[in-house]
């Protein structure tokens, strides 16, 4: 079997008997990046309404279901409105400390079966938790940031927030606030430098999804349909008043 | 004053042999617009074919007798755009071996321009008087259109001619199925190419088809010939000659 | 597939036009592509600039490779995956049924990936008695169909939906409707019982990212977030040509691969794969293992074809490829079909794989003109074709034709002479002013087309009466 060093050398090898095609560098990138991804931050809680009406334009665009409250006290409701349309009798949400506000105690009066992410990761909660994602037909989830120039939802996976919820039920519906936005791509790509330049320990989870309108394909006689393996819907709902992260 | 601007023709191979009436159509037109006319003789071909045909050393040497001929001219004019793209962006390359006559091929590609370019360019001239008259669509040539960039000047030159009445053409910038020796190595994937560019010709309803390019028009009118089509290919120099073609 | 080669290109070329219904889907899906294509970078003026600047990093990456490949490993390690080097497409192979081997799986669910096409694995996974299923919903039509893709991003768009319907009725026990809902709905409902059985996932990449160890898959479906979120193991196939420096870098990529596929600003998901699963974290691989493979590329750092490297798998010149638009990807005959899939054949299989497709190619540069990084495919074409053994190939008719052109182009005198000859040799087969029906060689031309006539007066005959004004 190749050896790392047999490889690299077989690389170096071929490298040395060329200068390349013509003078070339990668991005330029941030010297500092978490001051800079801060002055982002900064910049984007003055610029968030702007940032909120592209990202619903765009959100549409690819099918996203938008919706908008003024507090958590309003969402609820929107969302047992949401599982009724869908005719949805159990939810799987993320954990409450990784959205901010507990998903059981707003869904369940309404009468609603709720599967939050379990607190712990042993084989039983595992198991447990990937049936009831595989059965609901709903999963809430909050989101890292929401991307405006594309209509995206970017979620890190982690501790109380498991990938399946975004992914295995019919509707995904994300619930994000103004300090979530993010106005363009080049901003995402500053603020994971920042997230990754102390080795990447901020995200706690193995994998990061960008999320830009339900699952599609167009394999078959390049007609357009929706909810191949993942979601046929995704609903996104701004809350005014929701606190972002830390 | 364009009397004072000297043109030397470089015919092609293509031209001199299937279409000696281009290059009379494009004498006819660069006299009229006031330019010194002249022909170095003892041209052949720009070695393109020889060049995507893999052979590069024959084509150098080509490419050295072409340069040394037209060392003198003051502006090379050329009727076809892949030949101007050779010798423009190919020459350099191929002759690079030899500094003396890689710096010349650098020079002959600065004075050579497709005709369309030229008028328009050398000339600073967009409308030229000519009795033609008829509806005309234009094909891009692919060497014209992506190796020079160029898709205005000959569609200016034609919408500004009085009798001249320009419908675009669907898919005009999509290859004509020529790509020289393509065209025999691969004829049935070529006139497959050719059918669908013809089918597009003969939507519009234009009498006349117009390209810049000898390999384009033999492929294309060989293809309008053998399916007795009415629509009449023509050189844009041509066009811009009027009178009786 | 090697049944196919023995039939020479013209032929397999022949028979894809004279296919009514690939005809028409080709230049259906074709066109789509095209169209989204086109509309996406007009909204975009920042397009040009990015993919101007998308080549310099690929240029860039090339130049340290070494460095980028040994900090993506390093990275990679130290979040947690397993990182492996492959030489060629057989121990590719075989890392991936050792660890099938030792970790007893018996099911892998395959999210789409070319560069697992390109080292045949399905059929030594096969051989070992591991299943492979295959996810993306055009490739598990193909699979079904035991058929390679026909096109590098969407592999099934030689098939009807009846022919779907068909498949999918036969294979699965059923009588489904040739509705693309319904079989979507049926592949849906039977590829997530796979997902959620299977003992491993198996991926390409899109990219990997040198500076964190992630891994970037770039789909639609949803398959490629099942495969790697699901199972207990996670492989991932990849060219070792697919590293990037930087998340900065990455942002540049997804800008414009989309686009360029599909005309999408985004696909639908985006997936940063750093590592297995992490403590704490409730779903996702228990391991990760990345496979860097070489099988021909590394050779090309110094080789002719060092620009295919670049090429990220948007099938965006196959779209505008006047000759894949009329035979499809089969005809051509190997993994990687179209302008770039005729340097990537090269580059894997050696120069002489490409004898033939090498002139599959009118050099229109209508690929080059859509190439997100910018290749140069028409002039490694050209150089593909020197650098073969062009003697042998055409026949002696066609031979001496091109010897009798050379010398022509060479000397003015045989010019002459051979104008002189073709217009005596001509006169035989002059109807009307054109040439019908020639013999030999020239027979090709005129099966389909008619032929001007060598003229009676050459331009440089005529210009002696020209020349004064």
């Amino acid at each position: 079997m190749t050896t790392r060093a047999e490889f690299l050398g077989r690389v170096r090898a071929e490298m040395a008997k060329t200068d390349g095609l013509f003078p070339a560098a990668p991005s330029p990138r941030p010297g500092n990046p978490r001051e800079a991804a801060e002055t982002v931050r900064r910049q984007l809680a003055e610029r968030w309404p702007q940032a909120l009406d592209r990202f619903r334009v765009e959100f549409e665009r690819v099918a996203g279901v938008f919706h908008r409250v003024p507090s958590l006290v309003e969402l609820p409701a929107l969302l047992a409105r949401v599982a009724a349309e869908k005719g949805a009798r159990e939810v799987v949400g993320w954990e409450a400390r990784a959205m901010g506000w507990n998903l059981s105690a707003a869904l369940t009066p309404y009468g609603l079966t709720v599967h939050p992410a379990p607190a712990g990761d042993g084989d039983e909660d595992r198991r447990r938790h990937r049936e009831d994602a595989a059965r609901a037909p709903l999963g809430v989830t909050g989101v890292d940031w929401a991307l405006a120039e594309t209509g995206t939802l970017i979620l890190a996976s982690g501790p109380g927030r498991p990938r399946s919820t975004s992914l295995l039920p019919d509707t995904h519906v994300a619930v994000f606030g103004p300090a979530h936005l993010v106005e363009s791509l080049e901003q995402v790509g500053l603020l994971l430098e920042a997230l990754h330049a102390d080795g990447g320990e901020a995200i706690r989870g193995g994998m990061i999804n960008f999320i830009t309108g339900p699952s599609r394909t167009a394999d078959i006689e390049l007609t357009l349909t929706r909810g191949v393996h993942g979601p046929k819907e995704v609903h996104a709902v701004f809350v005014d008043a929701l606190d972002g992260p830390a | 004053m364009a009397s004072d601007v000297k043109a030397s023709i470089m015919i092609t191979c293509l031209g001199d042999l299937f279409f000696p009436e281009v290059g009379v159509a494009m004498v006819t037109v660069l006299r009229r617009l006031g330019v010194a006319v002249d022909f170095p003789g003892g041209q052949t071909c720009c070695g393109m074919p020889l060049y995507n045909s893999g052979y590069h050393e024959e084509a150098a040497r080509v490419a050295e007798r072409t340069v040394r001929l037209f060392a003198a001219a003051e502006h090379v004019v050329v009727p076809s755009g892949s030949c101007a793209w050779m010798v423009k962006t190919e020459y350099p390359g191929l002759l690079k071996k030899d500094p003396a006559l890689k710096a010349a091929a650098e020079s002959l590609a600065a004075r050579t321009r497709e005709l369309s370019q030229f008028i328009v360019e050398v000339l600073g001239v967009t409308r030229v008087e000519s009795d033609f008259s008829g509806s005309v669509t234009y094909h891009d040539s692919c060497h014209l259109l992506r190796g020079l960039g160029e898709s205005r000047a000959p569609r200016t030159l034609l919408r500004n001619i009085a009798g001249v009445k320009l419908l675009e053409l669907p898919g005009a910038d999509e290859c004509c199925g020529f790509g020289g020796s393509f065209s025999v190595r691969l004829p049935e994937v070529s006139t497959a190419i050719l059918d669908k560019k013809l089918g597009n010709v003969e939507e519009t309803g234009a009498e006349c088809l117009a390209a810049c390019d000898a390999g384009c028009l033999m492929q294309m009118g060989g293809g309008l010939s053998r399916r007795a089509s009415r629509v009449r290919p023509l050189h844009l120099a041509q066009i811009l000659a009027g009178g009786r073609p | 597939m090697s049944e196919l080669l023995r039939t020479p290109f013209p032929e397999r070329a022949g028979a894809a036009l004279k296919d009514a219904f690939l005809q028409q889907a080709l230049t259906i899906a074709t066109t789509k592509f095209i169209d989204m294509r086109r509309a996406a970078f007009e909204g975009f003026p920042q397009g040009d600039a990015l993919r101007d600047r998308a080549r310099g990093i690929k240029e860039a990456t090339l130049q340290r490779l070494d460095h980028y490949l040994g900090q993506l490993a390093d990275n990679v390690e130290r979040l947690g995956g397993h990182v492996h080097w492959a030489g060629g497409a057989e121990e590719a192979r075989e890392i991936v049924l050792r660890l099938c081997r030792d970790r007893g799986v018996k099911m892998a669910v395959k999210s789409k990936s070319m560069a697992t096409e390109e080292i045949d694995l399905n059929e030594a996974l096969e051989a070992a008695g591991v299943t492979p299923i295959e996810t993306d919903l055009g490739e598990y039509i193909i699979q079904l169909a035991h058929e390679k893709p026909s096109h590098i991003i969407a592999p099934a768009i030689h098939k009807t939906k009846g022919q779907v319907a068909e498949l999918f009725s036969r294979a699965l026990d059923g009588n489904f409707a040739a509705d693309p809902e319904v079989l979507t709905a049926v592949a849906r409902k039977v590829l997530r019982q796979k997902f959620l059985q299977a003992d491993m996932g198996i991926t390409g990449a899109n990219f990997a990212v040198a500076d964190t160890g992630t891994l970037v898959l770039v789909t639609n479906e949803g398959n490629g977030r099942m495969v790697t979120s699901l199972p207990r193991i996670h492989v991932a196939v990849m060219g070792m040509e697919k590293v990037i420096p930087s998340m900065t870098d990455l942002m540049v990529f997804l800008a414009i691969l989309a686009r360029s596929a599909t005309g999408q600003k985004l696909s639908s998901y985006t997936t940063l794969v750093r590592g297995p699963r992490r403590l704490g974290e409730l779903e996702g691989p228990e391991e990760l293992h990345l496979i860097l493979m070489d099988n021909g590329r590394v050779r090309q750092v110094a080789g002719p074809l060092r620009e295919a490297l670049y090429c990220l798998r948007c099938g965006a010149c196959l779209n505008v490829c006047p000759v894949y638009r009329q035979i499809g990807g089969h005809a051509y005959g190997y993994t990687y079909p179209g302008p770039i899939g005729i340097l990537l054949t090269a580059m894997l299989k050696g120069d002489r794989s490409v004898k033939e497709l090498a002139h599959a190619s009118s050099l229109c540069g209508a690929c080059k003109d859509v190439c997100p990084v910018r290749i140069d495919i028409p002039r490694m074409l050209v150089e593909l074709r020197e650098g073969l053994d062009r003697g042998r190939i055409a026949p002696w008719s066609e031979r001496m034709v091109f010897r009798a052109a050379r010398r022509g182009m060479q000397s003015p005198a045989l010019f002459r002479l051979g104008a002189r000859l073709g217009r005596v040799l001509q006169r035989p087969f002059l109807r009307a002013g054109r040439l019908r029906r020639l013999p030999f060689f020239f027979g090709k031309w005129t099966a389909t087309r008619d032929l001007p006539p060598v003229a009676a007066r050459t331009f440089s005959e005529r210009w002696r009466e020209l020349e004064k004004p």
